[in-house]
């Protein structure tokens, strides 16, 4: 037995195959090089079953083996789904920490401290008018300032408590939105079992559907924003999806559970609007502090203010001077000379209700500012996994220019075998057993 | 091996430090433009606590302040009225003096007594002296005039004290009880000054010898004690004044400390930041540049 006559034309033209479908890879690799969650995908190559050429007799088994050539075995993506697990982890918790600085932010702005027109100055005004009285005791226009000077500190009173629960519900309403029938929870979820079903299928016939696997990580990306994600691949490919701390798995298979109960141990962007708007989260303990300023306010200026309250009510959102002009009262006497309640609600200054503001002021700053290091901090993981991804994942133009030189060079070559193998048939074929004619 | 690196890590690296660069370039702008180091409370909760408290201390230091100057305008009202008062007192001394003499006829004793009488009503208008529409010798009534003009002599004010706050805690009586001085007149027979006043004048209508004697004897006395009592209120009150002027220099001085105080919390420091901004400005065109040349380099370039 020799080797058969076309053999070599199978093995270059293999070598033809297998360098046009690398070649082709590249090509996917440059023209998706910047699309977003796409993972750089290699023909995995693998020699043909060679052949025997017996050295004596097919019968003793003694031979060389002659390779014939190579075929594309699969085309897989490059992916450590280790490192995708690690980032979806890190990115929920930056989710979480940016959820929190934007809101608190939002609720540090609407303070507005330090400066000219925040409560403090408020507060501050309304003492110096109390002040003023006391120079004045008889003086209408002094006593209207010091009602003045209250309305203009129970409107702030009213605007900061609007602001806070605006803040809140907000936050809530984008909790809902995220969570309803038309939200992105159930969207990316519908999707993924969706993938989950056709990567099944795919699996099973054989293939490796590497853009369906792409998609899918890109969602689970994605959903790993809103809450922790926890994947479990089955055997059969589909992916199990953990979501926050949801009871039911988000998706099994093709089956999506969704509406779940989440608390705001979910972590990421959910998790963090609940803990927000939560009895006890941040919003709330802002709003209860706030409360605390303004009934100390109220009932320290009441307590003086004897004739009748100068305020009703006793949280930020009700506070109201309770007094027109003419009933302030400037002195515990009837003498209208007397100024000892005026001076005494003056030097109210710098008291309770100020110094919880502050506290309250630099409780909201230590808020803000702790959340937006956390954010940084977590960023900086985020990006550092995100390059690790990158690194082994991502397009690399150069790399993709050298293999595409490389392939391109292997496929010339492998004309060239081509051409050698129909010249030595050519001889066999035109010029053997033509001599002497 | 080493790490591989793609153009997409390049890009995100490169524009991550671009826009942190620029991050840090705004900030230190809005440092600039505003001329405060904390923006918010979240750069500094601490320092923003601070700059409440203190603002409100400044606040409180210019009430006081204002409270001190009211208080120095009402004592020199009051001291002005005071010194009216004063020469009063004077002119009628000289009177007596001179009644008291023997020179005098009766009817000229009348017309002094006349001029006695306008003064006993000049000296009841100065008692009847306001500032900014208070009376200032009316105690804490200071609606009432102490001495009504005409017959009615008695005090309508009362002995309660006007107190300004200079200080957290501190406050000055400013008011002057001048029913001290002035009394209830002629009915109380309390030999202050309005009783002496009027009983000068009934000697000086009187006429007779134990009259014109007493003119200068116990009408005298009457008169100098009156002015022993007004330059002890006076000097009271310009003791007061003292107090509130020195109360007042002292706010000025807390005022520069705790502003100063307020500005190292809160101010910027702008020759710092003005070189930050140029090294943070630096460092952006830095990265600009470098990120400018690095993204453009590729093998594609050098395949022909």
């Amino acid at each position: 037995m020799s080797i058969p006559t076309l053999q070599g034309l199978q093995t270059a033209l293999s070598g033809l195959i297998a360098e046009q479908a690398a070649l082709d890879v590249t090509g996917n690799n440059i023209a998706n090089s910047d699309t977003e969650g796409y993972s750089r995908q290699t023909a995995v190559l693998q020699t043909n079953q060679p052949i025997t050429i017996p050295a004596i007799s097919s019968l003793t088994g003694e031979g060389a083996q002659l390779g014939t050539g190579v075929s594309v075995a699969t085309i897989t993506r490059v992916r450590n789904i280790y490192l995708d697990a690690q980032y979806r982890t890190q990115n929920s918790a930056l989710s979480e920490a940016s959820t929190q600085s934007e809101e608190l932010t939002q609720a540090q702005a609407a303070f507005n401290e330090p400066s000219s027109s925040g409560l403090a100055s408020q507060i501050s005004a309304f003492w110096s008018a109390w002040s003023e009285l006391a120079n004045a005791p008889t003086s209408v226009p002094a006593k209207q300032e010091v009602v003045a000077a209250g309305v203009a500190l129970t409107n702030t009173f009213h605007e900061l408590s609007a602001q806070l629960a605006t803040i809140s519900t907000q936050a809530g309403a984008q909790y809902a939105a995220l969570t309803g029938p038309t939200g992105e929870v159930q969207n990316d979820a519908n999707q993924i079992a969706q993938l989950n079903g056709q990567i099944k299928l795919a699996e099973q016939a054989g293939q490796k559907p590497n853009e369906m696997l792409d998609r899918r990580d890109l969602l689970l990306d994605k959903l790993s924003s809103l809450a922790q994600v926890t994947v479990s691949e089955q055997p059969d490919g589909t992916d199990t999806v953990s979501f926050g701390d949801a009871a039911k798995p988000l998706v099994e298979g093709t089956t999506v559970n969704w509406p779940q109960e989440l608390t705001q141990a979910a972590g990421g962007k959910l998790g963090a609007l609940l803990g927000l708007t939560a009895p006890g989260g941040a919003l709330s303990s802002y709003q209860a502090a706030l409360d605390n300023v303004a009934s100390t306010l109220a009932s320290s200026v009441d307590a003086l203010h004897t004739s009748t309250p100068f305020f009703s009510g006793s949280t930020a959102a009700t506070l109201k001077v309770a007094v027109t002009a003419a009933q302030v009262q400037t002195s515990s006497t009837e003498a209208p000379g007397g100024n000892n309640v005026a001076q005494a609600i003056a030097a109210l200054r710098g008291g309770a209700a100020e110094q919880s503001y502050a506290a309250l002021v630099e409780q909201i700053g230590a808020g803000v500012q702790a959340a937006k290091d956390e954010q940084a901090n977590l960023q900086t993981t985020v990006t550092a996994i995100g390059n690790q991804r990158q690194s082994v994942s991502g397009v690399s133009l150069d790399e993709e220019m050298t293999n595409l030189i490389s392939f391109q060079r292997g496929y010339q070559a492998s004309a060239r075998t081509l051409t050698a193998m129909d010249s030595m048939l050519e001889t066999l074929i035109e010029h053997t057993g033509t001599v002497g004619l | 091996m080493t790490e591989r690196i793609t153009p997409a890590m390049v890009t995100a690296t490169t524009l991550n430090d671009i826009n942190s660069s620029l991050a840090t370039l705004e900030r230190t702008s809005d440092e600039l433009s505003s001329g405060k180091t904390i923006l918010e409370p979240s750069e500094n909760p601490y320092g923003a606590s601070q700059v409440i408290d203190l603002q409100s201390q400044l606040d409180g230091l210019s009430s006081y302040a204002t409270n001190a100057q009211e208080g120095i305008s009402w004592e020199n009202t009051a001291s002005g009225a005071m010194s009216n008062i004063s020469n009063v007192l004077q002119t009628v001394r000289q009177l007596l003096v001179q009644t008291s003499s023997g020179t005098y006829n009766q009817s000229d004793r009348e017309s002094i007594a006349t001029e006695v009488d306008q003064l006993t009503e000049a000296v009841k208008q100065d008692a009847n002296t306001q500032y900014a529409g208070q009376y200032v010798f009316s105690g804490t009534t200071t609606t009432t005039a102490p001495y009504p003009q005409g017959a009615e002599d008695t005090y309508q004010g009362d002995n309660g004290t006007i107190t300004r706050a200079i200080g957290p805690g501190v406050s000055v009586n400013i008011a002057t009880n001048i029913s001290t001085l002035l009394g209830n007149g002629q009915g109380a027979a309390d030999g202050k000054l309005l009783d002496t006043l009027q009983t000068i004048s009934e000697h000086l209508r009187g006429g007779t010898p134990e009259d014109i004697a007493a003119l200068g004897s116990g009408d005298l006395k009457s008169v100098e004690a009156s002015l022993e009592t007004l330059s002890q209120l006076q000097a009271t009150a310009g003791s007061v004044t003292d107090q509130l002027q020195t109360a007042s220099s002292r706010i000025e001085g807390l005022q520069g400390t705790i502003a100063a105080s307020l500005a190292n919390v809160e101010d910027a420091n702008i020759a710092q930041t003005s070189i930050a901004y140029s090294n943070e400005q630096a460092a952006y065109e830095a990265a600009l540049r470098a990120g400018a040349s690095i993204i453009q380099e590729s093998l594609l370039q050098f395949l022909q």
